[in-house]
């Protein structure tokens, strides 16, 4: 007999089935040949009970918790009468629970002597599922039948018989087929790895028992997360950001809005207040909004919580059908990776007013999608897929992160070696850019630029960048990043394009992407001078910066900070900004300070 | 006839052992303070205390092998060497910026490890070499020397050249590093070709900063060393272990310390894979538990399982090997070992949800578990080992640790069996198994993921605390025989005597299989093995103790992992292709679940080449026998092995005992470690001493 109060069994079990969905997740990551998949961890792999419920998720990418069961429910809308052992299931439908194109579910339900005990779950993005511009990410279709090949809810395997007519449906609709089966196949052998390995679960513990232990596993998750909910203050906090545009309606900004109510064990993360959906690509589905919003809250849970529908149940998420955050047909939305970041960030904001010492300020603003497609002289095509970011706020006891991947992606960044090996381009600069970071008691993340140079005779770039109008903003004195910029041919014309573009490019065309810096949280005055030095000596921060923004002054002869002048420079500051409050957010720069006498 | 030695020396943290095996079989082993302000004291010392005793002289002593975290504590405590790197324009911060992953998720309070060279002193120069190898933009040789003099006007202690694509032709390494040689001929200087001439700048970087980084380090160490065996009387030559499991001489070792920097843990795995190989076992899973964490390899077919990169410092295993982005890169081959932060001295505690969890906080060695009576406040996994009646609290380290078992029984009740409402054995064992399913996952790392079925493996346990835990473990994963070998809780120093001479090369070569120059290729194999044979040449390795083994990294076009096949002697042709391409499908296969048609085009990726140097004395004598005494046999005592079976009156044995085979349950006590022998399973000894279980 199942007995759900042992802890020692119940822990036990939830081993075995976490390291389930490790394993799975492992299996895709190391066979895949999708560089996005790989290096962006674009792909999450899990385990649900009989219901769809998830059980389990491996640990791979914050921006899919939450839309396994929005996929499953439609894999059960469509299919739970009339499924039987052997069947494999396939879909990537935004408007009937996926999330964009690229990203290609795959379930296979799990059998115990006749009875479906659990489904075997994998999510990944795909290289290329066609569309109108290679990679499939295009920002500036303005509807879903520009971007590809939709997938409803279908039969992969009917029975353990593959549909081949599926199959070839595939081929013919995407650039690289080769690619998009090989990831295919690292699906359905992760599928298959978690069915050999829940049988042996299935044997060791008998069907009533995982099945107990299943629903358990969700109600551990939901205890751990109404306990630390718990712990946190009850209130209401609201936060308002803004999309600079959706690359379509040019200079149109797009209002997020949130509203966190924290009640007892329980959190309401609403966006109602978010703007209409929008023509770009940028719309969100439903699964993606509520994964922004669990990895905002967990981010000020403590560790160790499970991944699953026991989470989902204590932290509910609203977003009313037809906004941004919940695109209905034919909302485009393949890039709408920009709108989760920056749902991520605002939820952040909203958690930064409700727990100020624990959040930090806002950092890039999540990654910029850089993509460089075309054919080559004998008309093989290529696809150059490049998505990046890596400058986190600061946080109310050190500094952001300079170069490191935004909360809502695990992403690695490819090597610039291998891209030169494989792509007509080539990389020439990736570096930190100084004096781009907020300035704040803690400073907030470096920024980097990438200069790529395109080697081919023609092709089409296409860019999907933010945070030009609208900065990354400082906490409690802390000023803003500066902006991000993109530039065409910066040894040359140097001309500053849009941050959202698709354009022609030609042989020894050179883009230039400039990530914005990140927010600065405290009062800058309040900086310990060491660290400003430092940051002089190593080229982050220029001398003259040191001064305005920190009112430290260097000499740059002996690397040592004049204490005197500081001290008689930061007071002149103080009394000329007339604080007579902290700002608590700031989008922009503090009026500039003329400069004392040194 | 006289007796000649070879020593094993393993420095750890807190203890160095020292193992001398005589060519007749007999062993002498010490344990001794680590010296940590001058590590070289503490051996020399040692060896001297070991003469005393034993009448053993220094010219008694054939070889000394030797495994040392000299070369990782400088990383990881940030005591390297002041280091700058010089590298193409517009890629100065490649080193810092690191793969941007971190190995956590929704952690805001991560900290990414400070680079080993600050921005500072990373310079650049005007050069670009193409990815296919040609040079792009020529370098400007005054950039060059002004980037060389501004280090060096900084005072670096050591320079790593790191070029973009350098792998692909590395004329402008050369070039800068002749400017390095010629402004100062002393600089310790790490140049990326020199060290791995492979494809990815930050691996390459990472790996090459981290090389100058120790050098001075490590050269001083063996200086110091090899100045206290001379004065000492001991002119036996001294061989490194690397983190491959092969031997090095000290002074390859001095020109690439990368290659010495994991080599703590890689002594028991060679151990383990002598014994495998001596007694024809197929394939053996290496367990090895200490105080804090536990750690598994594989050996298959004699081969232990190579990992071509690590994270120096990357910490222990968090549930997944997927997060990566700890520590500090290194891309050399190492011996692949997952280590999960579960030993003796872990943490018993109830998180929010009620869940019983172990670890991976630890008590350390101080305060310690609970029983141990220095002050420890929360229950460990040895607290519980001691309520469970598995461990004699009279007899840790032979007697000389006294244990107090009242208190452990007292924490376990208060802060576990109390809480969970369950009585105190039950809960005790509760945390035994479920430290043990923790270290499963360990296991299952180097095998199921990796398609591996444990059931065809043996455990080999080894460390203070393996022994105590492998039955059950072994038992879980439904495997039927566990081996132990003698002094477990020295082993790792032991195996060391077992390793050979060993040197890895690999380059970078991405060439489709249908599409390859042949005599390209041959040529660029020809001249690894040319290397490789230089440089056993040169420590006195030719003929037939010098062999030299090729393999390949091969992946199906557009993937980026890659599966690693051996490839046989002999000229490589199209014959030979079709047989590699069908080897790496098999492979692919056997890890994965599933491998592609055989139109899809497969691309060689890395050529590799080992060069092993063989030893003429022959192996470790099979009749190998400790110099320490045994105790008399202690009386039985009650242990608890679980709700089924509950508390039963368990023989307690003596290894010796053994040599008539008895059923479990039974406790095996020795100076060093415990043995758990499960109730089902038959313990006997072989020819060699080790304990064999098998599961009845």
């Amino acid at each position: 007999m199942a007995d759900t109060r042992d802890p020692i069994a119940f822990e036990l079990f939830k081993n075995a089935i976490f390291s389930i969905a490790d394993e799975m997740a492992l299996t895709v990551f190391r066979t895949t040949y999708s560089g996005v998949l790989k290096d962006n961890m674009d792909y999450s792999t899990g385990f649900a009970d009989a219901n769809g419920k998830l059980v389990a998720q491996g640990l791979t990418l914050p921006g899919h918790l939450g839309s396994i069961p929005t996929a499953l429910e439609s894999i059960m809308r469509h299919f739970g009468d009339t499924m039987v052992e052997g069947d494999v299931f396939i879909m990537n439908d935004p408007f009937d629970g996926g999330m964009h194109l690229p990203d290609i579910f795959v379930f296979k339900p799990l059998y115990h002597a006749g009875e479906r005990l659990a489904f075997a779950a994998t999510v990944c993005h795909h290289t290329d599922v066609g569309g109108r511009v290679a990679g499939s990410n295009a920002s500036d279709s303005t509807e879903i039948y520009a971007e590809g090949l939709r997938i409803p809810p279908l039969r992969l395997y009917e029975a353990g018989k593959r549909n081949e007519t599926i199959m070839s449906f595939i081929e013919k609709n995407v650039r690289l087929p080769v690619k998009v089966f090989g990831d295919l196949r690292a699906q359905l052998a992760a599928c298959h790895i978690a069915e050999k390995q829940f049988a042996e679960l299935v044997a060791r513990y008998g069907a009533t028992t995982v099945k107990a232990y299943m629903v358990e596993t969700i109600d551990y998750a939901e205890r751990l997360t109404r306990a630390a909910l718990l712990k946190l203050p009850d209130g209401q906090w609201t936060f308002e950001d803004w999309i600079d545009d959706d690359g379509v309606d040019y200079g149109k900004p797009i209002r997020l809005f949130v509203t966190l109510t924290k009640k007892g064990d329980h959190m309401l993360v609403d966006w109602t207040g978010t703007s209409p959906q929008v023509k770009g690509a940028i719309n969100n589905t439903l699964s993606f909004t509520k994964a922004a919003s669990y990895t905002g809250v967990r981010s000020v849970l403590p560790p160790g919580i499970p991944n699953n529908e026991g989470v989902f149940r204590a932290i509910e998420v609203v977003c009313p059908p037809g906004t941004v955050g919940n695109g209905v047909l034919p909302a485009a939305c393949a890039a709408r990776g920009l709108t989760g970041f920056r749902m991520t960030d605002c939820v952040f904001g909203a958690l930064a007013m409700m727990l100020p010492d624990k959040v930090y300020a806002a950092g890039d603003g999540g990654n910029t999608g850089i993509s460089i497609g075309g054919y080559h002289a004998d008309r093989s095509p290529f696809i150059y897929v490049d998505f990046t970011c890596g400058a986190w706020g600061a946080r109310p006891w050190a500094d952001g992160l300079d170069g490191n991947s935004h909360m809502f992606a695990n992403m690695a960044s490819h090597s610039i070696e291998v891209t030169e090996a494989e792509h007509p381009i080539q990389l020439l600069a990736y570096e930190f850019v100084p004096d781009k970071a907020g300035a704040g008691k803690f400073r907030g993340g470096v920024p980097f630029r990438r200069d790529y140079k395109f080697l081919e005779e023609e092709g089409v770039l296409q860019v999907r960048s933010d945070r030009r109008t609208h900065r990354p903003f400082g906490l409690y004195g802390g000023s803003p990043g500066q902006p991000s910029a993109n530039y065409m041919n910066p040894d040359g014309a140097n001309e500053l394009v849009p941050s959202k573009l698709t354009m022609t490019i030609r042989k020894g065309d050179v883009f230039r992407h400039v990530l914005a810096g990140a927010g600065g949280w405290g009062d800058p005055l309040e900086r310990d001078p060491a660290k400003v030095l430092k940051d002089v000596r190593n080229e982050l921060l220029s001398p003259a910066k040191a001064r305005a923004d920190y009112g430290v002054v260097v000499d740059t002869a002996t690397w040592t900070v004049d204490a005197g002048a500081s001290e008689r420079l930061r007071g002149e500051i103080r009394r000329r900004r007339g604080w007579t409050t902290t700002p608590v957010v700031q989008w922009t720069d503090p009026a500039p300070v003329a400069q004392a006498a040194e | 006839m006289t007796v000649t030695y070879r020593v094993g020396v393993d420095i750890g943290g807190t203890f160095t052992d020292i193992v001398l095996l005589g060519s007749d079989g007999s062993i002498h082993t010490k344990k001794i303070s680590s010296s940590v302000d001058n590590y070289a004291r503490a051996i020399v010392e040692g060896l001297a205390e070991v003469f005393h005793e034993t009448g053993v002289t220094g010219g008694d002593i054939e070889e000394i092998r030797h495994g040392t975290t000299v070369a990782s504590n400088a990383i990881l405590e940030h005591k390297g060497a002041t280091t700058g790197l010089i590298t193409t324009k517009g890629f100065r911060d490649v080193l810092e910026i690191r793969t941007l992953r971190m190995p956590r998720l929704y952690d805001i309070a991560w900290e990414k490890p400070a680079p080993l060279v600050e921005r500072r002193l990373r310079r650049v120069v005007d050069e670009r070499i193409a990815a296919d190898g040609s040079v792009d933009r020529a370098l400007d040789a005054a950039d060059a020397e002004q980037a060389v003099d501004a280090l060096l006007a900084e005072g670096v202690e050591a320079i790593a050249i790191c070029l973009l694509n350098s792998y692909a032709n590395p004329v402008h390494e050369r070039m800068i590093a002749d400017i390095v040689r010629r402004k100062a001929p002393d600089m310790p200087l790490s140049v990326s070709f020199e060290v791995l001439p492979e494809i990815k700048e930050y691996e390459r970087t990472s790996t090459t900063v981290i090389n100058a980084y120790v050098m001075p380090i490590v050269a001083r160490y063996l200086r110091a060393l090899r100045g206290g065996l001379d004065r000492a009387g001991v002119p036996a030559r001294l061989l490194l272990m690397q983190s491959n499991g092969g031997l090095m001489t000290s002074e390859a070792a001095t020109e690439k310390p990368m290659n010495i920097i994991e080599s703590g843990p890689a002594g028991g795995v060679v151990g383990a894979q002598a014994l495998a190989r001596a007694k024809s076992m197929s394939g053996i899973i290496t367990f090895d538990m200490g105080g804090t964490t536990a750690k598994a390899a594989t050996v298959e077919n004699g081969q232990v399982s190579r990992a071509s990169e690590y994270s120096v410092g990357g910490g222990i295993m968090i549930g997944s090997r997927l997060l990566t982005g700890a520590g500090y890169l290194l891309k050399v081959p190492a011996i692949d070992l997952a280590e999960v932060g579960a030993g003796g001295g872990s943490l018993v505690w109830i998180d929010a949800g009620g869940s019983l969890q172990i670890g991976p906080e630890s008590a350390g060695a101080s305060p310690g578990p609970v029983c141990y009576d220095k002050g420890g406040e929360n229950p460990t996994v040895t607290d519980a080992n001691v309520v469970l009646g598995y461990i004699n609290p009279g007899y840790l380290v032979g007697g000389a640790v006294k244990l107090n078992a009242d208190k452990a029984r007292a924490v376990f009740t208060e802060k576990v069996a109390g809480p969970l409402g369950l009585e105190v054995a039950r809960a005790a064992h509760g945390a035994h198994l479920i430290a043990a399913s923790n270290m499963i996952r360990a296991i299952r790392s180097v095998s199921t993921e990796r398609g591996r079925d444990p059931r065809d493996f043996a455990l080999f346990a080894f460390g203070g605390n393996g022994p105590l835990f492998a039955c059950g473990m072994a038992e879980s994963l439904g495997m039927t025989r566990v081996v132990v070998p003698p002094s477990p809780g020295l082993f790792s120093s032991f195996g060391l005597l077992y390793a050979d001479v060993e040197h890895h090369y690999s380059r970078t070569f991405r060439r489709l299989t249908r599409k390859m120059d042949l005599a390209e290729v041959n040529s660029a194999w020809d001249a690894l093995a040319g290397q490789a044979r230089h440089q056993l040449e040169v420590e006195g390795f030719t003929g037939a103790a010098a062999r030299v083994n090729r393999a390949a990294s091969f992946h199906y076009q557009g993937q980026t992992f890659d599966l690693t096949v051996p490839v046989p002697d002999g000229p490589v042709d199209q014959a030979m292709l079709r047989h590699l391409e069908e080897a790496y499908g098999r492979e692919h296969e056997r890890t994965y679940g599933h491998r592609a048609g055989v139109e899809e085009p497969v691309e060689l990726v890395s050529i590799q080449v080992v060069g092993q140097g063989l030893r003429t004395g022959g192996g470790v004598p099979d009749n190998v026998r400790p110099s320490r005494a045994e105790p008399d046999a202690p009386p039985p005592r009650r242990a608890y092995f679980g709700p089924d079976k509950g508390w039963i009156e368990t023989p307690v044995v003596r290894r010796s005992d053994l040599a008539t085979a008895m059923t479990g349950p039974l406790i095996v006590e020795e100076y060093d470690a415990t043995c758990v022998v499960l109730p089902g399973w038959r313990a006997s000894l072989d020819a060699s001493r080790n304990i064999a279980l098998d599961r009845g």
